[in-house]
């Protein structure tokens, strides 16, 4: 056992606490929400998670939040590598704003969203005048998923980029490898798994994101109605039980997506690339 | 392959890396670059792997200039000092990846690359380790396998830096061994960089000796060991005694020796510095040599199969260090306190 050999004394104190902290914190909450959906039968369980507006719902929650991410993963990487392999004025800024998303409160990201993204807006005008609507279409809630998710790829892959040895894309050269094939071989397995975490913790937390999106996708219901958004409003109608029915299963979608997560940096350190 | 750099000059900012370096390489030939750190050598390497670029001057393989080729088209084997494995790649992978990149039409088949690869893991002894993860192997184990995988492309030039500064002592000597074996089968011009002059002077057929951004000598090890061409080389090939004094009309007294200084027939009373290394420092119990100067042992040390004395000129000036075998100290008997007489077998005196 850890705690007799270790030089460190208060192990069994501090993983009680740790043990009860989570449980209190995580584990009754969560615990609760189940038993919430026991008040309801099976049937009317999946009557509520298999609802048009509730499917609706979900396949934009999902879809806006996979695109998001996967722009995130591409232009993520992008900002990670400048900010690793580049050295220009104004790189702390830079490197700074990336993080804004995180502490900016949602609903203040939203507004501002919106109010650039409107018909009237900066970008909502020209983009107005080529058809395309952004604010208040599924459009809107990918571009709020996409600012608020933002800073997870960047964080992830930084630290792995900036651990890459220069000499690895040397040997590469050296060795005959063009600029393509040292990327493709070379950089992106290495980086992969990072960029991979990174697009699933930006998956996670768009999944879940209410503040920014309520403003700018006009929750229109079948159209620009997020999955949170409609726990909400079973909420305000007192319909506890169906909330939950609906949280229950965004609940199993974000377990499933932390495991994939845990998965994949599992492989990573298996194949002796986060040494 | 031979290489010939020619007028290589190179700045990074302020700092002036390589002064105007000019140097042979003969076909099949191991060269050492030997010099303390920030001597440029690893940047003189870098510069004929074409992994850098000078401001002046042009390295040129088989007499062709290679100004205008990359990295890539030099087929050079570079060998880094940290191995720079890929750590996704098993050791298999890695050794084949040299191979796996060519072009279509140049590429081997399968087949042909995993037999390439088996019998160049058989030549580092890691046919067992092929599956293995870079992550998995030890330091030594490491820079065989980075050096298989510069193998692999057949270069016609092997450029290795600092290839065994990051392991420890007893793994360094076994594959500086293994490499001069190596390179006896394969005989492709080598050239590699060390900052240690046993490595240098145990491996290589001929070391350079670089100091500053210059070359300070060029020659076979017994050459440079045995006739230093400057005080740098000196002092950085081993111990060596100094003694300050002046030369005047080809004659020098330096500390308390007077010997002939021929080169310098016309110095007119200039301060100099005589260089005696250790094991050319006799010792005597009497004294019967009319060159023989008086000293006084300070310390003895024994250093394995040899001892060290440390001596102290009676006439004052700079402690003196001499070497013996443990027969001849045996001879001699002495120890610390004891007056013996000490003459100096071989000095070189520099102006």
């Amino acid at each position: 056992m850890a705690s007799r050999r270790s030089i460190i004394p208060g192990f069994n104190i501090t993983m009680g606490l740790t043990l009860s902290y989570l449980a209190a914190m995580v584990l009754l909450p969560l615990a609760a929400l189940f038993v919430k959906t026991t008040t309801s039968t099976w049937q009317e369980f999946l009557q509520t998670v298999t609802s048009a507006r509730v499917v609706a719902s979900y396949r934009l929650s999902f879809l806006a939040a996979f695109a998001a991410a996967s722009i995130n993963a591409v232009f993520g990487f992008l900002v990670a590598w400048v900010l690793v392999r580049y050295n220009f004025p104004g790189k702390r800024i830079i490197d700074g704003l990336v993080d804004l998303p995180f502490a900016l409160p949602t609903a203040v990201a939203g507004i501002s969203l919106t109010a650039v993204y409107a018909p009237s807006g900066l970008f909502g005008k020209p983009l107005a005048a080529l058809g395309i609507k952004s604010a208040f279409s599924p459009l809107g809630v990918v571009i709020a998923l996409t600012f608020i998710s933002l800073p997870f790829v960047v964080r992830t892959v930084q630290p792995i980029l900036q651990n890459l040895e220069i000499e690895n894309e040397e040997a590469a050269a050296s060795l005959g490898a063009g600029r393509m094939q040292t990327f493709l071989r070379v950089l992106l397995p290495t980086v992969l798994p990072a960029v991979l975490t990174g697009f699933a913790l930006s998956f996670a937390r768009a999944l879940g994101e209410y503040g920014s999106v309520v403003f700018i996708s006009g929750n229109m219901p079948m159209k620009t109605e997020i999955t949170p958004l409609l726990i909400m409003t079973k909420l305000e109608q007192f319909d506890y039980p169906g909330a939950a029915a609906v949280a229950v299963v965004m609940l199993a979608a974000s377990f499933l997506i932390l495991l994939a997560t845990n998965l994949l940096q599992w492989w990573g350190k298996r194949r002796g690339i986060w040494v | 392959m031979s290489i010939e750099v020619r007028n290589i000059t190179k700045r990074f900012g302020d700092f002036a890396a390589l002064r105007d370096i000019n140097l042979q390489f003969s076909t099949g030939e191991l060269v050492a670059l030997l010099g303390p750190s920030g001597c440029g050598k690893t940047t003189l390497l870098r510069i004929i792997a074409g992994l850098e670029f000078p401001e002046t001057g042009d390295v040129l393989f088989d007499g062709k200039s290679a100004a205008e080729r990359t990295v890539r088209q030099r087929r050079v084997g570079f060998v880094f000092q940290h191995y720079a494995l890929f750590r996704h790649m098993s050791v298999f992978e890695n050794v084949a990846f040299g191979l796996r990149v060519r072009p279509r039409k140049f590429r081997p088949s399968n087949a042909e690359i995993r037999d390439k690869v088996n019998t160049l893991l058989k030549l580092i002894q890691m046919e067992h380790l092929a599956r293995h993860y870079p992550a998995q192997l030890s330091g030594g184990q490491r820079q065989r396998v980075a050096l298989a995988r510069a193998l692999a492309v057949e270069p016609s030039v092997l450029l290795l830096d600092e290839p065994f500064g990051a392991l420890d002592a007893k793994v360094r000597l076994e594959l500086r061994r293994w490499l001069r074996r190596l390179h006896d089968e394969l005989h492709v011009t080598s050239v590699f960089v060390t900052h240690d002059q046993e490595e240098a002077l145990e491996v290589a057929d001929r070391v350079v000796l670089m100091n500053a951004g210059r070359v300070e000598q060029v020659g076979t090890p017994e050459e440079v060991y045995d006739n230093p061409a400057t005080p740098f080389v000196y002092t950085f090939l081993g111990h060596v005694n100094i003694f300050r004094g002046r030369v005047h009309r080809g004659h020098a007294q330096v500390g308390a020796v007077e010997i002939d200084a021929p080169e310098y027939t016309d110095a007119d009373n200039a301060p100099a510095v005589g260089y005696v290394r250790p094991h050319d420092v006799e010792v005597f119990r009497e004294a019967g040599d009319p060159l023989a100067i008086p000293a006084r042992v300070v310390r003895v040390q024994m250093l394995g199969p040899l001892v060290r004395l440390e001596l102290a000129t009676l006439s004052g000036g700079d402690p003196l260090e001499a070497q013996l075998t443990r027969k001849g100290f045996q001879e001699l008997n002495a120890r610390p306190g004891e007056t013996v007489y000490v003459k100096m077998a071989n000095m070189r005196v520099f102006i």
